[in-house]
C-alpha cells in the first residue's frame, strides 16, 4: 500500500486536490488497517478470557497428544470404523478422520508397496464402503517385512491448515486441538489443500471440511477419543502431556518416537513409534 | 473542486460507511474472544453426545456376558489386549432406548440448528448385534502379512473353513479348554444298563446296532449322547421314534444311559475298499471338528469312526436337504454331492474306533 | 443426504484415501485464467494511460472495459465451487489475514471499483453527451452516471485526466498484485511438490499478462473485422513486441524452474517425472507447444515488420494460440499439482464431469458471460475513437 501511493506521489506534482485525494485513500488505507488488525479485540488472548462454558472442562489445564504404536497394531480397522460411527464420517472409502495404511516389503524391494482404505482390492475384500477391511493380497508372497500404520490428523503446533483457512472457520485450541466450525466454514476446500498428511476431507452433504477433533466431545468429558477407546491391542496411545503419568506422557518417555514430515516444521503431535522410513 | 469530482468522493465514503457498520453488525458476538474464530464454536463442539460409551455401561445389565468375557483372552490388559464390548457390538448410543436418540445428521440441519454437528448415522436403535458370519473375528484373527506375531492368527481354510466362528467358540469367551472337557461320564454305568434295556431292540444290547441305517452308541462320546437326547427330547431333532423314547427320561436318567453306553466298546462295521479311498479324500474338511481318523477331539462333538455306513449317510443326506439343521453341519453337508456322502460314509464306518 | 457425493478419482501408486476426491476442480482451472485475462489486458491500457505509449491509443479505452467485462466474472467460479456459496461473506466479515485467500475479496474489491472509477473518468465527457442525446431508461441510466453534473470544460477533463491518471498508476500494482497473490496462493503450499515454488507469482503474473494481451489481439481484430474498420497496424505491432517479451521471461522462468526440479533429484522426483509423462502429459504438449509456436510466429511478424493482412491473422492466431496454451498451463498447474500425490509415491487421475455445477459446461457457461457483457457495454460505452476507423453508430 505504500509503495501505491509513493508512486503516485513520483508520477507527478500534484495540486492540492490531488493531495486532498490521497490523503483521502491513506486515510481509508490507514481506517482498513486498523480494521484488518483489530488490535482491540486481539488484546484478549485465549488464556485471559474465561474459558468455554464446557461443564468440568477448563481448557488451560490440559496439553493433549496422541501416539501411535506401530508395532502393535493388528490392522482390524476398529478404530475407523470406530470413528466414521462416532462423528459421522462420510460412510464410503474415499473420506476418512482416521485411516489405517499396510507397508509390505517383498523379498528384494527397495521400496514399500502400501496400501489403504480407499484401495480396490480392500473395498472389494470389505464387500461395502460402510465396513473396512485389509484384504488378504500377499497371504502367500514372499513378504520380508510388513507392519501397519494408523494415521489421523497430527494436530500441529504451526498448523498450516489454520495458516491459510481464509475465515477463521478452524482454528487451534489452547489444550492443542485443532478444530473445524462447521458452521462458519464456507467449504473452499484451501485446509484440504495444505495438509501436508491428507488428513483433512470434504463432507459433500454439508457443504464444508471435516477433520478429526481428538473426539473433543468425548475428552473434555473426560473419555477416550472413540479409535482409542476401541484399539484392541493399545496400538493408540492418548493422554494430557501436563500429567506426566498419563499414558501419552509414559509412551513418549518410554519409546523412540518421531512424528510424520518433521520438515514441513508443522510440528506434529501425533507421535509414533516403530515406523520406518517409508512412512510419511 | 468540480461537482462530480465532491459527490463522487461522498458516494465513496458514504460505501466505506455502510461496509463497515455491515461487518460490524454482521460479526458474531463470540469472534475474537479467544483468538480469530467464534468463540461460542468450542463449547458446542463439545456439547456433542458420545456414542461410544464403554464396558461399565454394558455390563449394568449385561453382567453374565460380561463376566465371561472378563475372565477371557480378550480382556488381558496386562498383555495390552483390552476387546472391549463395542469392538464387536459397535458404538451402544443410547442404547436401548429408542427416545431421546440425538437427531441424525439431516434432521438436525431440517431444525436449523447453529451447530450441526455430525450426528452419527443411527441404526434401529434397541439391538446390538455383532455379525454372527466370521467377518467380525477375522478383524482381527485372519493370519495376515504385518499383523504381530503375538496376534492369535489362523489360516482360515485350514482352521475351519467357512464355517461361522460362534459354532465353537463363545466370542465373549473364545477359548476352547479342551482338557477341561473329560470324557469321564456323570452319570451311573450300572443304572444306566438297566435302563438300555429299552434302547436294546434297536441299539443292540451293547449299543452295537441291530440295523445299519440305526447308528451305533457303544464307545460314543457321552456329551454328545446326552446332547442327542435332549434334542430328542425338546424336539430340537425331529425324529418320531426317539422323541418318544427320550419323552419319559430324565437328565439324571439320559446321563446314566450316556454313561453305559460310552463305556461300551465299539466295533468296526466295515465298507466297500474304493469307496473308502475316495471318501478319505474326502474327509479333510471334516477332520477339523471330528479328527482325522473319525475320532472328535472334543466330546461335544460324536466319533465317526466305527459309525454304520448307511446311518452316516442317511444322516448327511437329512442335513444335505434340511432334515436336520446345524450351524456347522448343514453348510457343510450342501457341499457334499450324494458319491461323496457315500465315500464318507464307507470311510468312517470302516475306520479304526479305538 | 444433501448434495452429490464427488466423483472418486482413479490413482496409480500409494495416495492417501481422502486425496482420491480431488478438492478442487476445473473451476479453479478458469479462476487464475481469467483473473490472468484481466491483469494482461489492464496493462495494455497502462501502457497508454500511465507510459504514454500513444500506439495503444486505439485499444486503451476497449482494454478497459475488457478488463472489468472479465473481472465481474472472477469470482463467479469461485462461488460455484464453494460448498457454502451462501457463507462467502465471512471471508469478508473476519478476514484471517495469515491467508492468502482472506485477501481475495478486499484485493478483488478494490480493484473492482479501480476499474469501474477509471473507466468513469475515461469515459465521463461520452457518458454526459450521450446523457443529454439519449431517452428513456439507457438516458436515466446516463444521467445517474454524470451524478447531475455535465460540467466538461477543458478545466474539469484536465482534473479527470489526473485522476485518471493517478488511478492508472495505482492499478498497475494492484493488477500485479491481484494476480501475483493467486500465484501465491498456490506458490505458498508447502504440501504440494508441484506447487511449492517462489517463482510461482512471477510465472501466474507474467503468463497472466501474456493471455491477457492475447484476449485483446483477439478481440481487437474480431470486433475491428465485425465493424469493418481498418486495423492499426502500429499498434498491433507494439502488442506483437510487448506479447513477445513477456513469452519469452515467461518462458526463460518456466523451463529454468523445470530445471531445476529435476537437477536437485529431490526425494519424490520419479513421480514428477510420471506426472509429466501421464497425466498432464498433453496439457504439457499444448502448454510449451503453443507457446514456442506463438513465440516463432511472433519472431516472424516483428523481424519482417509485417503490415495488413498478414500481421493481422498472424496476431489472431497469436492470440488464439496464447489463450490456450495459457489455459493448458492454468490446467497443468491446478489440476496437476493435485495429481500429484501428497505421498510421493502415487498418482491421481482427474476427470472432469461434463454437467453438474463443477462441471465442463458450467465452466464454459462461465467463460462466455464475460464476452456477453463485454459486447454490452461497448454497446453501452463504445470505446472506438471516431479516428480509429469508420463509426458506426449503435
Amino acid at each position: 500500500m505504500e509503495s501505491d501511493t509513493s508512486e503516485a506521489k513520483k508520477a507527478e506534482p500534484g495540486s492540492a486536490l490531488r493531495r486532498n485525494f490521497l490523503r483521502a485513500i491513506g486515510a481509508g488505507v490507514a481506517c482498513a488497517g486498523v480494521w484488518m488488525n483489530d488490535p482491540l479485540r486481539a488484546a484478549t488472548p485465549a488464556e485471559e478470557a474465561a474459558p468455554p462454558d464446557i461443564p468440568g472442562y477448563d481448557w488451560r489445564k490440559h496439553k493433549w497428544a496422541f501416539g501411535v504404536d506401530a508395532t502393535r497394531c493388528i490392522g482390524c480397522l476398529r478404530c475407523v470404523e470406530a470413528c466414521k460411527a462416532e462423528n459421522g464420517v462420510t460412510q464410503d472409502a474415499h473420506h476418512f478422520r482416521t485411516w489405517v495404511e499396510r507397508y509390505v516389503y517383498l523379498e528384494g524391494d527397495e521400496h514399500a508397496r502400501v496400501d489403504s482404505q480407499s484401495d480396490p482390492g480392500n473395498i472389494a475384500a470389505s464387500g461395502s464402503q460402510q465396513a473396512f477391511r485389509f484384504d488378504n493380497r500377499y497371504a502367500s508372497a514372499p513378504v520380508e517385512k510388513a507392519f501397519f500404520v494408523p494415521k489421523l490428523c497430527n494436530h500441529c503446533t504451526h498448523p498450516a491448515c489454520v495458516q491459510v483457512c481464509p475465515t477463521g472457520a478452524t482454528y487451534q485450541t489452547p489444550d492443542g486441538v485443532v478444530l473445524i466450525d462447521h458452521s462458519y466454514c464456507i467449504g473452499c476446500q484451501y485446509c484440504v489443500q495444505a495438509c501436508p498428511y491428507g488428513a483433512r476431507e470434504f463432507n459433500h452433504a454439508m457443504g464444508v471440511t471435516d477433520k478429526c477433533t481428538w473426539c473433543y466431545h468425548r475428552i473434555t468429558k473426560g473419555l477416550q477419543p472413540a479409535c482409542v477407546e476401541v484399539c484392541p491391542v493399545e496400538a493408540r496411545v492418548f493422554g494430557d502431556r501436563n500429567d506426566p503419568d498419563s499414558p501419552i506422557s509414559r509412551f513418549i518417555r518410554n519409546n523412540r518416537v518421531s512424528v510424520l514430515k518433521p520438515q514441513t516444521g508443522n510440528a506434529p503431535n501425533v507421535f509414533y513409534a516403530g515406523i520406518d522410513k517409508e512412512v510419511s | 473542486m468540480p461537482k462530480h469530482i465532491m459527490r463522487l468522493m461522498v458516494l465513496v465514503a458514504a460505501a466505506a460507511v455502510a461496509g463497515f457498520s455491515a461487518k460490524t453488525y454482521f460479526t458474531d458476538k463470540s469472534y475474537y474472544r479467544y483468538g480469530h474464530y467464534r468463540g461460542d464454536s468450542v463449547a458446542e463442539i463439545a456439547s456433542d453426545t458420545p456414542r461410544f460409551r464403554g464396558n461399565a455401561y454394558c455390563k449394568s445389565c449385561h453382567e453374565k456376558q460380561y463376566a465371561a468375557w472378563a475372565g477371557s483372552p480378550h480382556n488381558k490388559p496386562s498383555e495390552g489386549r483390552h476387546v472391549q464390548c463395542e469392538v464387536c457390538h459397535g458404538p451402544v448410543g443410547l442404547h436401548p432406548a429408542r427416545e431421546g436418540v440425538p437427531p441424525s445428521f439431516d434432521e438436525r440441519l431440517a431444525l436449523g440448528a447453529k451447530h450441526v454437528s455430525f450426528g452419527a448415522q443411527d441404526g434401529p436403535p434397541g439391538k446390538l448385534p455383532a455379525r454372527k458370519d466370521q467377518t467380525e473375528c477375522i478383524q482381527c484373527h485372519e493370519a495376515m502379512p504385518g499383523r504381530p506375531a503375538a496376534q492369535r492368527q489362523v489360516e482360515l481354510a485350514a482352521h475351519a473353513g467357512t464355517a461361522p466362528c460362534v459354532s465353537c467358540h463363545d466370542p465373549h469367551a473364545p477359548k476352547i479348554s479342551f482338557s477341561g472337557m473329560t470324557d469321564k461320564p456323570k452319570g451311573n454305568a450300572a443304572a444306566g444298563k438297566v435302563l438300555s434295556a429299552n434302547c436294546a431292540a434297536c441299539h443292540g444290547p451293547a449299543g452295537a446296532s441291530t440295523n445299519p441305517a440305526w447308528p451305533n452308541l457303544a464307545g460314543q462320546h457321552a456329551a454328545y449322547l446326552i446332547t442327542a437326547l435332549q434334542a430328542f427330547k425338546s424336539g430340537a431333532r425331529p425324529n418320531e421314534m426317539m422323541a418318544g423314547m427320550a419323552a419319559g427320561l430324565s437328565d439324571a436318567d439320559m446321563e446314566n444311559l450316556a454313561a453305559y453306553f460310552s463305556g461300551r466298546s465299539c466295533k468296526v462295521s466295515g465298507a466297500d475298499k474304493a469307496k473308502v479311498s475316495l471318501g478319505k479324500k474326502r474327509s479333510a474338511s471334516c477332520a477339523l471338528c471330528h479328527g482325522p481318523a473319525g475320532v472328535s477331539p472334543n466330546p461335544a462333538w460324536p466319533d465317526l469312526a466305527g459309525q454304520n455306513d448307511a446311518y452316516l449317510g442317511a444322516t448327511l443326506k437329512s442335513f444335505k436337504d434340511g432334515g436336520r439343521s446345524h450351524p456347522v453341519m448343514s453348510s457343510v453337508a450342501k457341499t457334499l454331492s450324494d458319491a461323496d456322502i457315500d465315500n464318507l460314509a464307507a470311510f468312517y464306518a470302516s475306520a479304526n474306533c479305538k | 443426504m444433501i448434495g452429490t457425493m464427488a466423483q472418486a478419482a482413479p490413482y496409480v501408486g500409494y495416495v492417501y484415501p481422502n486425496e482420491t476426491d480431488i478438492p478442487w476442480s476445473v473451476l479453479i482451472v478458469i479462476y487464475p485464467y481469467i483473473t490472468g485475462l484481466v491483469a494482461g489486458a489492464f496493462i495494455v491500457s497502462s501502457l497508454y494511460h500511465v507510459f504514454g505509449m500513444e500506439r495503444f491509443r486505439t485499444v486503451a479505452r476497449f482494454a478497459l472495459l475488457t478488463a472489468v467485462s472479465f473481472m465481474f466474472f472472477v469470482p463467479v467460479p469461485l462461488l460455484f465451487h464453494l460448498g457454502k456459496p451462501q457463507r462467502a461473506f465471512n471471508a469478508v466479515l473476519t478476514p484471517h489475514w495469515t491467508s492468502a485467500m482472506s485477501a481475495f475479496s478486499y484485493v478483488a474489491g478494490f480493484y473492482i471499483c479501480l476499474l469501474l472509477l477509471e473507466i468513469w473518468f475515461a469515459f465521463r465527457a461520452d457518458i454526459v453527451s450521450l446523457s443529454k442525446t439519449k431517452g428513456g431508461l439507457l438516458g436515466r441510466a446516463y444521467r445517474i452516471l454524470t451524478l447531475g453534473s455535465d460540467d466538461v470544460s477543458g478545466n474539469a477533463l484536465a482534473i479527470d485526466h489526473k485522476f485518471a491518471f493517478a488511478l492508472a498508476v495505482i492499478g498497475i500494482p494492484a493488477a500485479g498484485g491481484l494476480h501475483g497473490y493467486v500465484g501465491f496462493l498456490f506458490g505458498s503450499l508447502k504440501s504440494r511438490e508441484w506447487w511449492s515454488s517462489d517463482l510461482m507469482p512471477i510465472i501466474f503474473l507474467l503468463s497472466a499478462v501474456v493471455s491477457g494481451i492475447g484476449l485483446l489481439v483477439v478481440l481487437y481484430v474480431a470486433y475491428s473485422k465485425f465493424r469493418k474498420a481498418a486495423l492499426d497496424d502500429a499498434c498491433l505491432q507494439g502488442l506483437a513486441k510487448t506479447m513477445w517479451a513477456f513469452l519469452t521471461v515467461v518462458l526463460l522462468i518456466e523451463g529454468l524452474e523445470l530445471l531445476e526440479m529435476f537437477y536437485k533429484q529431490l526425494e519424490g522426483i520419479e513421480m514428477v517425472q510420471r506426472l509429466i509423462e501421464g497425466p498432464i502429459r498433453y496439457g504439457m504438449f499444448l502448454q510449451w507447444g503453443l507457446s514456442l509456436m506463438v513465440l516463432a510466429t511472433l519472431s516472424y511478424l516483428i523481424l519482417t515488420h509485417a503490415r495488413g493482412r498478414i500481421l493481422a491473422t498472424g496476431m489472431f492466431a497469436a492470440g488464439i494460440g496464447m489463450m490456450l496454451g495459457v489455459l493448458a498451463m492454468r490446467w497443468n498447474v491446478v489440476i496437476g499439482g493435485q495429481e500429484l500425490s501428497k505421498t510421493m509415491k502415487g498418482l491421481l487421475i482427474y476427470y472432469p464431469e461434463i454437467l453438474g455445477h463443477e462441471g465442463l459446461l458450467a465452466v464454459l457457461f462461465i467463460f462466455l458471460c464475460p464476452f456477453i457483457v463485454l459486447w454490452l457495454v461497448t454497446r453501452f460505452l463504445p470505446p472506438w475513437e471516431p479516428e480509429a476507423g469508420k463509426e458506426v453508430s449503435s
